[in-house]
């Protein structure tokens, strides 16, 4: 795979491109459920239609 | 209704704490394991292309994203348009939740589009019709949501965000036929036409994108829903619990001026600061009714008798 990458003509920016994919998404991902645990404590479980 | 404080506990042992479920840990399962093949065919599988070379990879994202950037304006549009009809508050909260999500991938779009451009264009940023359309996108979707933000009473925002939202499709038109519509640096539309000029494991390869993209997009919506809805359920139990506290302290007010408490006719501290008929000081002094706000802090049983003091007074 290191081999591959570096092999890779632009590989700087194809690594830039789908690492700030995976961070920006995944970042995003993970601040939602925290934010989703936080909110749920505050909530009744009757509130919280999908339960 | 049950009023409940942040601090208190109340979930029971079985109920969720959060915005998961059985369907949404399923589809969570599948979009990792579509970014995973996506990841594969992109980066390792699918070979480079003859002109762009290996930068083409980016294409596999950013296209997706562009994409998917659009449904999400068209959620918000549409989510829009119903809450207009409907002014139900889950309609409100999808489409906060299209353009939350719309905003993060026309970061994403913007950020791969200019990581593309430098190897190909030889720059990241040029003024051309997509681009300069796609970043004014942002702008709308950034003031979309700081609309949505404003710290305003629900019954003013919501129909003002909702006609703003109203904006953001015939937005994503523009961007959309920006390439059309004026000479434009960027391509033209190569997979949306019926024969897709573009190479087989290439195409299999962004199709692997648009895959990945679309479970994730799906997921992110269902719990961007779901964090909304709660946000709205905890502001309208706060809202309660703010009520009910105001009534206990009307209740404890009226408890606690009851006529037993007053210091009676002569010393009383009814409206205002008058003394009463008994210690009068005449009309320079009199500091009556009419300058005193009305049983703001009168705690005797004056009021009754100080009126006609002051109409004495002043007759």
């Amino acid at each position: 795979m290191t081999a591959l990458t570096i092999a890779m003509t632009h590989a700087g920016y194809v690594a830039a491109g789908w690492g700030g994919a995976v961070v920006l998404i995944g970042g995003y991902a993970v601040a939602l459920l925290r934010r989703g645990r936080r909110l749920s404590r505050q909530v009744p479980p009757g509130e919280r239609r999908w339960s | 209704m049950t009023i409940v404080s942040p601090e208190t506990p109340t979930a029971s042992p079985d109920a969720p704490t959060g915005t998961g479920s059985p369907a949404t840990r399923v589809l969570g399962g599948l979009a990792l394991a579509a970014v995973a093949l996506a990841a594969l065919y992109g980066l390792v599988w699918s070979p480079a292309d003859v002109e762009m070379q290996d930068s083409v990879r980016l294409m596999y994202v950013h296209v997706p994203a562009a994409v998917f950037t659009y449904v999400g304006c068209v959620i918000t549009t549409v989510a829009s348009i119903m809450w207009l009809r409907k002014r139900t508050a889950g309609w409100d909260v999808l489409a906060g939740a299209g353009a939350e999500l719309a905003l993060v991938l026309v970061i994403l779009t913007l950020a791969t589009g200019s990581l593309w451009g430098r190897p190909t264009w030889g720059t990241y940023w040029t003024w051309d019709a997509r681009l300069t359309s796609t970043a004014l996108l942002a702008v709308l979707l950034t003031g979309y949501l700081a609309l949505r933000r404003l710290d305003l009473d629900p019954d003013a925002r919501s129909p003002r965000v909702a006609i703003l939202g109203l904006l953001l499709v015939p937005n994503a038109i523009l961007v959309s036929r920006s390439v059309e519509w004026w000479r434009s640096l960027h391509q033209r539309a190569t997979v949306t036409t019926l024969d897709p000029q573009i190479d087989g494991d290439l195409l299999v390869a962004l199709m692997c994108g648009f895959l990945a993209m679309a479970l994730v997009f799906v997921w992110l919506l269902v719990h961007r829903f779901r964090v909304g809805w709660l946000e709205h359920q905890a502001g309208r139990l706060d809202l309660d619990q703010a009520l009910a506290d105001r009534r206990a302290e009307g209740r404890a007010a009226v408890a606690g001026t009851a006529p037993d408490t007053g210091t009676g006719p002569g010393t009383g501290t009814g409206p205002g600061e008058d003394t009463g008929p008994g210690e009068d000081t005449g009309p320079g002094e009199d500091t009556g009714p009419a300058a005193s706000p009305p049983a703001s802090s009168g705690t005797g049983a004056a009021p009754a008798p100080a009126a006609p003091a002051a109409t004495e007074v002043t007759a």
